[in-house]
């Protein structure tokens, strides 16, 4: 076994250099902007332009989906190098995944095992270069995690669908390019056999988005109110949406993995060793240390399942039931360490430290626990999918859908 | 990055996995757990036979000069049984604590014969019930004219049925932790097994035992740091033997959801019963991958002490956690002490404490990151 990420074999020693080099470059005047991987609840425009910005240079490279031909905005680079640039992003915060405040990662993959030879060549590329921002626009305000009762109706007039309903609880401050949505085709039809997948343009008319303030900041509501989609926005084809939101699923579901390791406990050992009661930094006193080691042992397990992740993704392992466990166990996990973090520092926790990134600034790690029990569906969805991938109380196993 | 197996690996644990099946079927291995009848002396012939036995070990002493890895994924398959009997203990613990304490001579004398199973020694490190640290070392050690008398009591001592010399640590009149071969069958030596939640171990009480000069180990009777170096490789194969040991106790508990009908449906169908299944799955994968990240970094020469730290208090509670939740599914058929699941329980509660419980081993982990003033 090797669990190292950066041990490079001889085709990417070079390349190495050259992704360090031009990053250092982007980031000369933006170091401030480091540690910016999550998905901000902060109205930073600075930091989103900048990341767009840096999104759409690597875009151009075709770096930001280097696997990728290079007709679908792709460099056609090997694993190796794609793994070169997360590390290199990495060391500014940053991963593929999240360059900027948009669905590509998710909405990419699934194009690609999905859209059809025109629908490729027409959407991957703006995606893929990152000069659009996608949105995933999923949930219903009846529905919930049960995407598949899907109350948004796309009843097809011509050569067009028109569109009727509402989504809530997606995207971010800015606005989205295109929405990347599940609605029902036939609302006579049979559960899961009634739905399709729809890439809309954001600009259509009927179309608005009313922003909701949220625990995890701003979300939207979107109301489609006959809405005319073109059909060439179909993706997957005709009652095929439950076979696409699958795949798209998965991804969002912990099947995309990461190598990448979690800052915040690097600044609560620094707060413990700057704190001092009695003359003596907190780190000092052992009630502290058992609350640190516990912290550090499941971010490092979270770590771990990450890695294990995007390993199996690439090596085309796939994995019954890796991704919702990984979601679970993360989910569980920002809840214990929210209450680890209170009880070490108390009120300190809850304050919010604009001078720090969001990421490392322990109001919002206590905010995270329950703020992020539910998005993309609730953790107890994670344990009902696990369940049926393993099979319990089945003859069958359900098996992973493909993902790329 | 791979994070797969070499082939190698695989057909390693295909041995392995053939021996336990072979050698340790269920049935036979309820019986011996029921009966406390975990020493095989069989097992042991076999399993050095094989080679598993000091297999991490340089050739010339007995051993095959295996990585970590590879010893651990032995390891692994033998937790699956779970395979009973001191291969961990005299075959990876003593073996390595003698090769780290020992110059040539030494070595040779006491290592060839352990690897072969001809000589069984069984670890009895400190005298208290939980604490693991030199400071638990109360044994005493006073000097004679030829050598030592030992007095003292090791209370728990995993394996120790099956000693035919105990490892010590024991402390000398200046204050001294020492370690120190002694041969079980020494007058003086009396064994008592636990009787309880537990199983394979056993007090050893040393009653003015005398001791040759020459049965300290080096020169001068090593020390906790020697201790130390040896467990930074022995305790990820123990891990190994737990994340193992957790598998087996998952898939039969998945498998029994599947079979078991109450209420007029498999159990499985039940969503609190299916939580069940995902809480061990988290225990059992995240032993299993801190234990695997571990080894690696003790094969390619990394820093691994804090790791190993880590490692053995993920797989301690894991286990024991695997277990507390398999019950759950199981309820009244997993009580039987003829059950499969009584033995995983029963030893999962034994070795959570055995070389130290979670809890020390986190803190060991924290002073190893951040030594305290």
């Amino acid at each position: 076994m090797d669990f190292n990420v950066s041990a490079d074999p001889a085709h990417v020693v070079e390349f190495r250099k050259e992704v360090g080099a031009w990053l250092a470059e982007q980031f000369a005047g933006h170091e401030h902007l480091r540690w910016s991987a999550s998905w901000s609840t902060r109205e930073n425009d600075e930091e989103y332009k900048f990341r767009r910005g840096l999104a759409e240079k690597l875009g151009a490279k075709g770096w930001l989906f280097p696997l990728y031909p290079k007709k679908y905005g792709g460099a056609e680079l090997t694993v190796d190098h794609q793994m070169v640039l997360e590390t290199e992003l990495f060391k500014y915060g940053l991963n593929l995944s999240h360059t900027f405040y948009t669905l590509a990662r998710i909405v990419a993959p699934v194009l690609i095992r999905w859209g059809s030879e025109e629908q490729k060549t027409e959407f991957l590329e703006p995606i893929t270069r990152a000069k659009i921002c996608v949105w995933q626009v999923l949930t219903e305000p009846h529905g919930g995690s049960d995407i598949a009762n899907c109350q948004t109706k796309a009843i097809r007039d011509g050569n067009d669908y028109i569109v009727n309903g509402q989504k809530v609880m997606v995207g971010h401050h800015l606005p989205p390019d295109f929405l990347w949505t599940l609605v029902c085709t036939n609302p006579q039809g049979k559960r899961h056999e009634n739905l399709a997948w729809l890439h809309i343009p954001a600009s259509l008319a009927g179309i608005t988005i009313q922003h909701m303030n949220l625990m995890m900041g701003i979300k939207n509501a979107v109301f489609f109110d006959n809405v005319r989609v073109p059909a060439k926005y179909l993706i997957g084809g005709e009652n095929n949406g439950w076979k696409v939101a699958s795949t798209h699923m998965e991804l969002e579901h912990g099947g995309d993995g990461r190598i990448a390791v979690d800052p915040l406990i690097e600044r609560v050992i620094d707060y413990c060793r700057k704190t001092r009661i009695d003359g003596k930094p907190i780190i000092e006193d052992p009630g502290v240390r058992d609350l640190i080691a516990d912290m550090m042992i499941e971010l490092n397990t979270l770590r771990r399942f990450n890695q294990l992740i995007y390993w199996r993704r690439f090596a085309k392992k796939p994995h019954p039931y890796g991704g919702p466990q990984q979601r679970y166990y993360q989910r569980m996990m920002r809840l214990r360490n929210g209450e680890r973090l209170q009880a070490i520092m108390g009120a300190d926790a809850l304050v919010q430290d604009l001078s720090v990134h969001e990421v490392v600034d322990f109001e919002y790690a206590v905010r995270t626990g329950p703020g992020q029990l539910h998005g993309g569906g609730t953790l107890d969805t994670d344990r009902l999918i696990f369940a049926r991938r393993l099979g319990l109380g089945r003859p069958t196993t359900e098996k992973a859908p493909e993902t790329d | 990055m791979d994070l797969s197996l070499s082939e190698t690996q695989e057909e390693f644990r295909k041995v392995a996995a053939d021996f336990v099946k072979a050698e340790v079927p269920a049935h036979q291995m309820t019986q011996w757990y029921k009966n406390k009848q975990t020493f095989q002396p069989q097992l042991v012939k076999k399993a050095g036979e094989i080679g598993w036995l000091g297999m991490m070990l340089p050739e010339q002493y007995g051993g095959s000069e295996v990585s970590a890895t590879d010893c651990a994924v032995v390891f692994e398959e033998l937790g699956r049984g779970p395979v009973p009997g001191p291969l961990f203990t005299s075959g990876i613990l003593a073996a390595q604590i003698i090769f780290e304490a020992c110059a040539e001579e030494q070595r040779k004398i006491l290592l060839p014969p352990l690897c072969k199973g001809e000589s069984i020694v069984v670890p009895a490190i400190t005298d208290k019930a939980a604490y693991w640290g030199q400071e638990a070392v109360e044994t005493r050690l006073s000097k004679t004219a030829s050598g030592y008398i030992m007095n003292g009591t090791k209370p728990f001592v995993f394996d120790a049925q099956a000693a035919t010399s105990f490892l010590c640590a024991a402390r000398t009149e200046e204050g001294k932790v020492v370690f120190l071969v002694i041969d079980a069958q020494s007058p003086g030596i009396t064994i008592t097994p636990h009787i309880g939640f537990l199983v394979s171990v056993a007090e050893v009480r040393f009653d003015k035992v005398a001791v040759p000069s020459s049965n300290l180990l080096g020169s001068s009777g090593a020390s906790w740091t020697t201790l130390q170096a040896a467990l930074d490789r022995a305790l990820p194969v123990l891990c190994a033997y737990q994340v193992g040991a957790s598998q087996e106790v998952f898939d039969i508990t998945c498998e029994y959801t599947r079979t078991r009908v109450v209420f007029g449906q498999p159990i499985g169908r039940f969503q609190r019963v299916q939580d069940h299944c995902v809480d061990i799955s988290i225990y059992l994968d995240q032993a299993r991958w801190a234990t695997y990240e571990t080894l690696w970094r003790l094969d390619s020469g990394m820093p691994a002490r804090a790791a190993v730290h880590e490692a053995k208090a993920i797989a301690s509670e894991g286990y024991y956690q695997a277990t507390n939740y398999a019950h759950m599914v199981w309820a009244g058929p997993g009580t039987d002490y003829g059950h499969p699941m009584m033995a995983h329980s029963v030893l999962a509660h034994t070795l959570y404490q055995y070389l130290g419980t979670p809890g020390q081993h986190k803190r060991l982990m924290m002073d190893s990151l951040f030594p305290r003033a």
